[in-house]
């Protein structure tokens, strides 16, 4: 083990090899770790499929020398699930690829993934900021199971490919996708921003009852139950795409542009918006 | 410019021009700044001309009220043409009626509009509704759109959608700096007035809310009725000047003085009330005294009832000894 007993507020774990089974991490927030020591944070207990052991006997823990509340992940994480579940502040790292539920119902603070994200990202999220530059797998951004609302606030970026049921019940946030987007994008979406740039998979907005989708780049064509208004929309545009062309890449042309406007899904009161820029 | 002590220490004559020795009274306000956008500038100055519409006094007005100026479409939030104004009331409470009732029949009705807050106070400041509740106008089918944490209301019209930002921050500010303008005839006193008025206009931070910048019935506290709270200021009224107990306007022959205005300004903050008079003084006496102004001088009640005091010769740098 790294590192020293002094008390301190950022961490460097160091998952020396892929854990034989799912490493729950929930709880494992910055705030939670800020005034540990090194030693505290290795005999935290951790559930490592249907037992506990030390933090230890997984990561090597390393205490940084940053007056901020942060955590840095290194390795291959993709068995490590909950990565900054409920954070409510600080900021996370994680050099790498994630398991499932990394951001699920985090409040504040800014999550960075290097790597991919498993299942589940940023659900519930109703704050801060997440950013995943490789790719989220299926139901990001959307509700813990059983649970009636997605996402309700903050941020969610996702450089790579969306998986399936994207931002599915998400009711408040901005959830931006580089790539592409799975099947049933939106499905039930309650209200919130999501923003796509590739293609999107079958049965876009499904059930969508308010929100907005927006489509950077090439344009779905909207289903039966959406159509169209052709009010000027000049006014909310310009804010949305000026928010969005902070972001560069795909999103970077979008100000000068006059969207297209279809509401529905008419078959759940269809106050939903999708916005079709080119 | 040239400045020299008259005759006693306490005179001040600047171009032939006398700064009185005294001092402008202000008072707290509360206040915010919106920006009025349009698809032109015709139509956001239409919104703008009606929202700060008869709101010269809060005496009776329930506010102060007047256009900050004119903004291009690179300085708005939606990138078409602006106005930016400035509302003033004595209580937070009575700017938040004014803001809801003007911008709901005034910004709302007009075409193509749309209004933002205009102040970026920090998370803590007061705030006031803007379009928090105008959005219940939407009868159920008003849209929310919160964008980079500020949350904007959509509400269908005829025209289209009027969006407006949900609230506006309420801000600390100064209200009743004043310069009172002595002159020799109405001309004399309007050309000053009017010189003086464009050159504090372009001043950020300020409006001057009477009609062109300009007051001519400036008040004293009280009369001799006992249901008016003000009543006309006779002692600087050219027609009492024989008749009133006290009289500012006594002068030697020749240099009667038979017409005084007044400009009031509202600043958001101390030192931009005094800026704006200070180059309001500088604009009138640049020109001298054969343009017809005999003296500057401001109003205050005595200096107990306003924290804020400006005085004249301090604000020209030249303290008098």
């Amino acid at each position: 083990m790294n590192g020293n007993d002094r008390a301190t507020g950022a961490f460097r774990l160091r998952l020396r090899t892929q854990p034989v089974l799912r490493l729950e991490l929930a709880g494992l927030t910055p705030l939670s770790l800020a005034g540990e020591s090194s030693v505290e944070v290795a005999r935290r207990m951790l559930w490592h499929g249907n037992e506990q052991l030390p933090l230890g006997e997984f990561f090597d823990v390393e205490a940084l020398a940053a007056d901020s509340a942060e955590i840095v992940f290194e390795g291959d994480l993709s068995r490590c699930d909950g990565v900054g579940r409920g954070m409510d502040g600080g900021r996370i790292r994680v050099e790498g690829d994630v398991g499932d539920y990394v951001g699920a119902e985090m409040r504040a603070g800014e999550i960075v993934v290097t790597g991919s994200a498993g299942m589940l990202a940023a659900c519930e999220m109703a704050g801060g900021r997440m950013e995943v530059r490789g790719d989220v797998g299926d139901y990001a951004a959307s509700a813990l199971p059983g649970d009636m609302d997605g996402m309700r606030g903050g941020l969610l970026l996702v450089r790579g490919n969306a998986g399936a049921r994207f931002g599915d019940r998400m009711r408040r946030g901005s959830a931006i996708v580089f790539g592409d987007a799975g099947d049933f994008l939106a499905s039930r979406l309650v209200a919130g921003t999501i923003a796509v740039a590739g293609e999107v998979g079958a049965h876009c907005g499904y059930g969508m009852r308010r929100g907005t989708l927006i489509f950077a780049g090439p344009q779905p064509e909207p289903p039966p139950t959406f159509v169209p208004t052709g009010h000027d929309v000049q006014v909310i545009w310009t804010l949305l795409a000026r928010s969005l062309v902070a972001l560069g890449g795909p999103f970077g042309a979008l100000a000068a542009s006059h969207p297209r406007r279809f509401v529905g899904d008419l078959a759940a009161d269809g106050k939903g918006e999708w916005l079709l820029p080119a | 410019m040239s400045a020299q002590m008259r005759s006693a220490a306490t005179i001040m004559q600047i171009n032939g021009i006398t700064i009185d020795d005294t001092f402008a009274e202000a008072f707290p306000m509360k206040a915010t700044r919106l920006v009025i956008t349009a698809h032109n500038a015709t139509w956001a100055n239409h919104a703008a001309v009606a929202l700060t519409g008869f709101a010269t006094s809060v005496i009776a007005c329930g506010c102060e009220a007047g256009i900050e100026r004119v903004l291009g479409s690179d300085e708005t939030p939606d990138g078409r043409p602006g106005v930016s104004v400035l509302l003033f009331s004595m209580s937070g409470k009575e700017l938040a009626k004014q803001i809801e009732r003007r911008v709901g029949q005034c910004v709302l009705t007009c075409p193509t509009t749309a209004v933002f807050s205009g102040l970026d106070a920090g998370p803590d400041a007061d705030r006031a509704a803007l379009g928090k509740n105008l959005r219940f106008f939407g009868d159920g089918w008003q849209i929310s759109k919160v964008i980079d944490g500020r949350r904007y209301w959509r509400v269908p019209v005829m025209d289209g959608e009027f969006v407006a930002e949900e609230t506006t921050p309420v801000v600390k500010a100064v209200g009743g700096g004043n310069l009172l303008i002595l002159a020799r005839d109405t001309d004399a006193a309007l050309g000053a007035a009017e010189i003086a008025v464009a050159a504090m206009r372009a001043l950020p931070n300020v409006i001057l809310p009477f009609p062109g910048g300009v007051v001519r019935s400036g008040s004293k506290v009280g009369s001799k009725y006992a249901s008016l709270p003000a009543s006309s200021n006779d002692a600087y009224c050219p027609a009492l000047t024989p008749l009133a107990k006290r009289t500012e306007l006594a002068a030697e022959p020749g240099e009667e003085i038979n017409c005084v205005m007044e400009i009031v300004i509202d600043g958001l903050t101390d030192g931009d009330v005094a800026a704006a008079m200070r180059i309001g003084i500088e604009t009138i006496v640049g020109r001298g005294a054969a343009a017809g102004v005999r003296r500057i001088s401001a109003g205050n009640y005595g200096g107990k009832l306003g924290p804020y005091l400006y005085r004249l010769h301090a604000l020209l740098g030249k303290e008098a000894s």
